[in-house]
C-alpha cells in the first residue's frame, strides 16, 4: 500500500485527485479475489473520471465476485515530480495498491496525443515500457478504446489489445486469466497470451511480424503463431438493452470535465460523414429502448445524487424516441430539479425545440458543426446539411432567446480551395447578421472553432495526404483576414499538434521508437497546450531517422497495403473506396439508419444489425 | 418551512477537498437521501443550505455546522437516518436538531474556532516553545495577507482568544489555537503558523501541518447547542 505523506499532498495542486474514497468507489480485499484489474486513462483525474467506457468496464468487472477493478489516472506534472523524488510508485485510487502488483493494467486510448502518458505511467509503476522486457510477475498491459483501429505505433508497449466494445470480452479475458492462473500459469506470460489470442477481438501484437518492401514501405503483417488470426474484427454489443451499463458510477469530490450523469442513448452513427472515424468504428447504430433508458436514469439519479444528466451519443438528436423520452424525463424528475442536456445538436429546428424544452432557464450557448464553409465541400464530406438548414436552425435558436452560437469547422479537407475557406467567414457573418435581422439589434456572439483535418484509418479519406503545417497556417491566416465582424470569435488549432496527430494516426510500428524517444526527452500531456513541446518530437524523429511527412503528407496509393488493416471495425475496403470516389464527385450517400443500406459491410461481417426503435413502431 | 441544524465532520478521507466541493457533496447527499429539501425560488433554484464557516483545503474537522430546510416536517430520527446513510466516507452526521422560531444565520452566530495542529519539527523543541511564547507575549502583530487579487494588512492578535499552546509529540509539535471569528473576518491557523515561522523563528514547515478543527462556537458553546434552549 502506498502512503501519501501530507508534505507531498500539501505541495501539489488539487490533492484530492490522488486521495480516492469517492462515493460508489468499490473497495475489495485483494486476497479474496482471483483477478485484479487496474483501469487507467492516461490523462489527469478530471479527464479520466469523465470517461464513460471506463465507468462501464469498472462495473462489469466489479460485478464479478472474483475480480477487483480499481482506477488510476496520470498524476499531473507537479505530483509526478514529488512521486519520483520520494520514490513513490503509481498507485490505485481504491486501495492505494502499487499498480505493478495488479494482474492487468488496462489503458483507455482516446487519442494519439496521450501515448507518451502511457509510457510515463508504466514507468512510474516500475513496469518496463517495452512489452518484450516484462517479467512473469508484472501485470499484462491491455489497450482499448478508439485508438485500436491503428494500434501499430504503440504495439510494442502493449501485451494485448481489445478491439471494439469491451463489456463482454473483458470478462472473457478475466475468465481465461483465472483458468490459466488456477492451472499453475502454464507456459508463463506467453502461455496466457496464447490463450487470450483465441478470444474474438483480442490482438496480441507480439504474435505478428511486420514486413517492409525495398522502398521502406509497409508491405504485410503476418501471424507468427497458429492462434493469431490474420484479421481481428472488433467486438460489438448486439443488444444494448441487456448489456450492463454503469448504474453506480463513482461520484468525484472534485469538479471534473463531465460532472454529471451520462446516459448513453445509443451507440453508432451512420450519417456517413466521410472524415469521421467514429462514424465507421462504432457502427452499426444500436439504440436502447425508451423504457430501459427511463429505468437507467432513475437508477443513476438515485445512486449518485447528481441533478444534471447529459443524454449522450455520437448524435443524440438522432435517437428515434428522443422527444418522448425527454418529455418523460422532464416529468419524472421535475420535483428533484434534475436538468438535462444534449451534448450534440443536429442542425434543424427539431433540435432547437428540444434544447429549448430542456434548458428552460439558462440559454448557455448552442453548438453546431457545419464542418465546411461551402455546399460543395460539405457535399464532398457527405455532411448532409445546407446553409439553409443552418440558418433556419439558428433563427429558431435566436427566437427562443439564445444569443451565443458556436460553429465547428475543419481546414484542409480533401479538394478544399481558398474559396471554401473564405466560405467559413461568409457563413459566420450570415449567422451574425441573422441575429440583427431577427432581433433588430446586435449582441450575438458567434464563435467559430476551426480544427486542422487529420485523415484517419478506416475512413474514406484514409489515403489522402494531410496539409503541411505551412499550408494550415496559411489557411488560418487567410480565414482570419476574411473575418471582419467583431461579433465573430475565431479559434483555431495548433497546426503542429495536428501534424503529429496525423503522423501517429496513420503510423506503423517503426514509430514506437519515436514515441519512446519523445517521452524520454520529457514529452507528456502532449494534448495540453501548456505542456506541449514540439521540439521533443522533432528531435525524436531525427534521432530515429524517420521523416514524419512520409506518414501524414504522402498521398497513398489506393492499392497499397495499409499497416492498420488487421484490427478492423468490420468495414469493407470497397465501401471506403466507393465513398472516396463519391466524395471526389461531390455525391452524397444516404444514412442507412433510415435510407438504403450502403453496403459498408459492418453488419454482415460482425453478425449484428441496426437497432432503431423509430422504425419498429412503423 | 421546517428548519434543521446539523453537526457534521470533515474526515481524513476528504481532507484535501475545498469548501465549495464539500458543499457540493452535501448537496448530492441530500439528493440521494430523497429528503424533501427546500429550494430557493427563481430561475436557477438552489438548495437552501448554509454553513457556519468555510474550511480550507487540507483541514479536517469534527465541528462543521449547516442549516437546511425541508418542505415537510419529518421527525428528527428519520431525517437523521436518511441523511446519515447518504453521506459519503469522511462525513459523519454527529447531531441534528430542529430549528424552531427565529434564529440568526450560522455565519452570524459563530465567534470562535478551536484547532489542534500537528506539525513536524525541523529544529529543537525549545526553539519552538520560545517562538510561541514570544508570539503570545506581543501585544500586536501585523501580517500581510497576499491573495491572487490583493494584499491586505491584518492585525493578528485581535483574533487570539487564548494563548497558543505547544507541546512535544513524537517527532513534532502538538499545538492548540483558539481563534476569534469576527463579522469583519478572522485568521486561519495556517497563516498563524506562517507568522510563527517567518517572524518568530519557529522551526517548522507549515506546508506539512495537519490541522484539525475541534470546535466551532458561538457565545461560549458549540453552535448546535445554541438552539437547544
Amino acid at each position: 500500500m502506498v502512503k501519501l505523506e501530507p508534505k507531498i499532498l500539501q505541495a501539489v495542486e488539487k490533492p484530492a485527485r490522488y486521495t480516492g474514497h469517492e462515493w460508489n468507489a468499490v473497495i475489495k480485499e485483494h486476497a479474496c479475489v482471483d483477478c485484479t484489474f487496474a483501469l487507467a486513462l492516461p490523462d489527469v483525474y478530471e479527464v479520466g473520471m469523465s470517461n464513460l467506457g471506463l465507468k462501464i468496464l469498472y462495473e462489469v468487472l466489479n460485478q464479478r465476485s472474483d475480480t477487483a477493478a480499481e482506477r488510476v489516472y496520470a498524476p499531473w506534472t507537479d505530483m509526478e515530480e514529488k512521486m519520483r523524488e520520494a520514490h513513490l510508485p503509481l498507485f490505485s485510487l481504491e486501495t492505494f495498491t502499487e499498480i505493478g502488483k495488479f494482474d492487468f493494467l488496462g489503458f483507455s486510448l482516446q487519442y494519439e496525443m496521450i501515448y507518451t502518458n502511457v509510457l510515463n505511467m508504466l514507468d512510474l509503476s516500475g513496469i518496463p515500457v517495452w512489452a518484450a522486457e516484462r517479467d512473469e510477475n508484472m501485470p499484462f498491459i491491455v489497450g482499448g478504446g478508439p485508438c485500436v483501429y491503428n494500434t501499430e505505433p504503440i504495439a510494442a508497449f502493449f501485451d494485448l489489445f481489445i478491439i471494439g466494445e469491451g463489456e463482454e470480452v473483458i470478462s472473457e479475458l478475466v475468465d481465461v486469466f483465472i483458468h490459466w492462473k488456477t492451472a499453475g500459469r502454464p507456459g508463463g506470460r506467453r502461455g496466457f497470451l496464447l490463450r487470450a489470442a483465441k478470444l474474438d477481438g483480442i490482438y496480441v501484437p507480439s504474435f505478428y511480424e511486420v514486413h517492409y518492401d525495398e522502398a521502406g514501405q509497409f508491405s504485410s503483417i503476418a501471424p507468427l503463431e497458429e492462434v493469431a488470426r490474420p484479421v481481428i474484427y472488433k467486438r460489438v454489443i448486439k443488444d444494448m438493452d441487456t448489456v450492463r451499463f454503469t448504474e453506480k458510477p463513482v461520484v468525484p469530490y472534485l469538479d471534473i470535465v463531465h460532472n454529471r450523469i451520462m446516459l448513453e442513448l445509443f451507440r453508432g452513427c451512420s450519417r456517413g460523414c466521410r472524415f469521421c472515424q467514429a462514424g465507421i468504428s462504432y457502427r452499426p447504430v444500436r439504440e436502447r429502448t425508451q423504457e430501459r433508458l427511463k429505468e437507467l436514469s432513475r437508477t443513476l439519479v438515485d445512486a449518485t445524487g447528481y441533478n444534471e444528466m447529459s443524454l449522450t451519443s455520437l448524435s443524440s438528436a438522432d435517437y428515434s424516441c428522443l422527444s418522448g423520452l425527454v418529455d418523460e424525463l422532464l416529468h419524472d424528475f421535475h420535483e428533484e430539479k434534475v436538468s438535462f442536456s444534449l451534448p450534440s445538436l443536429r442542425i434543424d429546428s427539431f433540435s432547437i425545440e428540444l434544447a429549448h424544452k430542456m434548458q428552460q432557464v439558462r440559454k448557455s450557448g448552442l453548438t453546431f458543426a457545419p464542418e465546411a464553409g461551402t455546399q460543395r465541400l460539405r457535399d464532398v464530406i457527405n455532411k448532409g446539411v445546407t446553409e439553409e438548414n443552418l440558418l433556419t436552425a439558428v433563427s429558431a435558436a435566436y427566437r427562443q432567446g439564445w444569443k451565443s452560437v458556436k460553429l465547428y469547422f475543419m481546414l484542409g479537407l480533401p479538394t478544399e480551395t481558398d474559396e471554401d475557406i473564405i466560405g467559413i467567414a461568409h457563413l459566420a457573418k450570415k449567422v451574425v447578421d441573422l441575429y440583427t435581422a431577427i432581433k433588430g439589434r446586435r449582441g450575438v456572439k458567434v464563435t467559430i472553432s476551426v480544427a486542422c483535418f487529420v485523415p484517419k484509418p478506416f475512413t474514406p479519406f484514409q489515403w489522402v495526404g494531410q496539409n503541411s503545417q505551412e499550408e494550415f497556417r496559411r489557411k488560418q491566416q487567410l480565414l482570419k483576414e476574411n473575418i471582419r465582424d467583431k461579433a465573430i470569435q475565431f479559434n483555431y488549432h495548433d497546426a503542429r499538434v495536428s501534424f503529429l496527430e496525423g503522423v501517429i494516426a496513420r503510423g506503423d510500428r517503426r514509430l514506437d521508437h519515436v514515441i519512446y524517444e519523445a517521452w524520454k526527452a520529457g514529452a507528456r500531456f502532449d494534448g495540453w497546450t501548456d505542456q506541449f513541446h514540439y521540439e521533443f518530437w522533432m528531435s525524436a524523429f531525427a534521432k530515429c531517422g524517420i521523416e514524419p511527412e512520409k506518414y501524414n503528407q504522402r498521398e497513398r496509393s489506393l492499392t497499397e497495403p495499409l499497416p492498420w488493416e488487421h484490427t478492423t471495425p468490420g468495414v469493407n475496403k470497397e465501401f471506403l473506396l466507393r465513398e472516396y470516389h463519391h466524395a471526389l464527385k461531390e455525391e452524397s450517400t444516404e444514412d442507412c439508419r433510415h435510407g438504403k443500406c450502403s453496403a459498408c459491410g459492418v453488419c454482415p461481417n460482425l453478425g449484428v444489425r441496426v437497432v432503431d426503435w423509430g422504425d419498429a413502431d412503423v | 418551512m421546517f428548519k434543521y441544524r446539523a453537526e457534521i465532520t470533515k474526515g481524513e478521507e476528504i481532507r484535501y477537498i475545498s469548501h465549495l466541493d464539500y458543499a457540493a457533496l452535501i448537496e448530492r447527499a441530500f439528493c440521494r437521501s430523497k429528503l424533501p429539501v427546500n429550494y430557493s425560488e427563481g430561475f436557477n433554484p438552489r438548495m437552501k443550505m448554509a454553513f457556519a464557516s468555510a474550511l480550507a483545503v487540507g483541514v479536517t474537522s469534527d465541528a462543521e455546522y449547516m442549516d437546511f430546510e425541508l418542505v415537510k416536517p419529518l421527525c428528527q430520527p428519520e431525517v437523521f437516518e436518511r441523511l446519515r446513510e447518504a453521506l459519503p466516507p469522511g462525513v459523519e452526521l454527529l447531531r441534528l436538531c430542529t430549528l424552531d422560531g427565529k434564529h440568526k444565520a450560522l455565519m452570524a452566530e459563530v465567534d470562535l474556532a478551536k484547532y489542534d495542529i500537528f506539525v513536524p519539527l525541523a529544529g529543537t523543541f525549545l526553539e519552538a516553545q520560545r517562538a510561541v511564547q514570544d508570539f503570545n507575549a506581543v501585544r500586536e502583530f501585523t501580517y500581510e495577507r497576499v491573495t491572487p487579487k490583493k494584499k491586505r494588512e491584518i492585525e493578528v492578535k485581535q483574533y487570539m482568544k487564548l494563548p497558543i499552546t505547544v507541546s512535544s509529540r513524537e517527532d513534532g509539535l502538538f499545538m492548540t489555537m483558539a481563534i476569534i471569528i469576527k463579522p469583519s473576518g478572522s485568521i486561519k491557523p495556517g497563516e498563524l503558523l506562517r507568522v510563527l515561522r517567518e517572524s518568530f523563528g519557529m522551526p517548522v514547515d507549515e506546508q506539512q501541518a495537519l490541522i484539525y478543527r475541534r470546535a466551532l462556537w458561538g457565545q461560549g458553546k458549540p453552535l448546535i447547542e445554541l438552539i437547544e434552549e
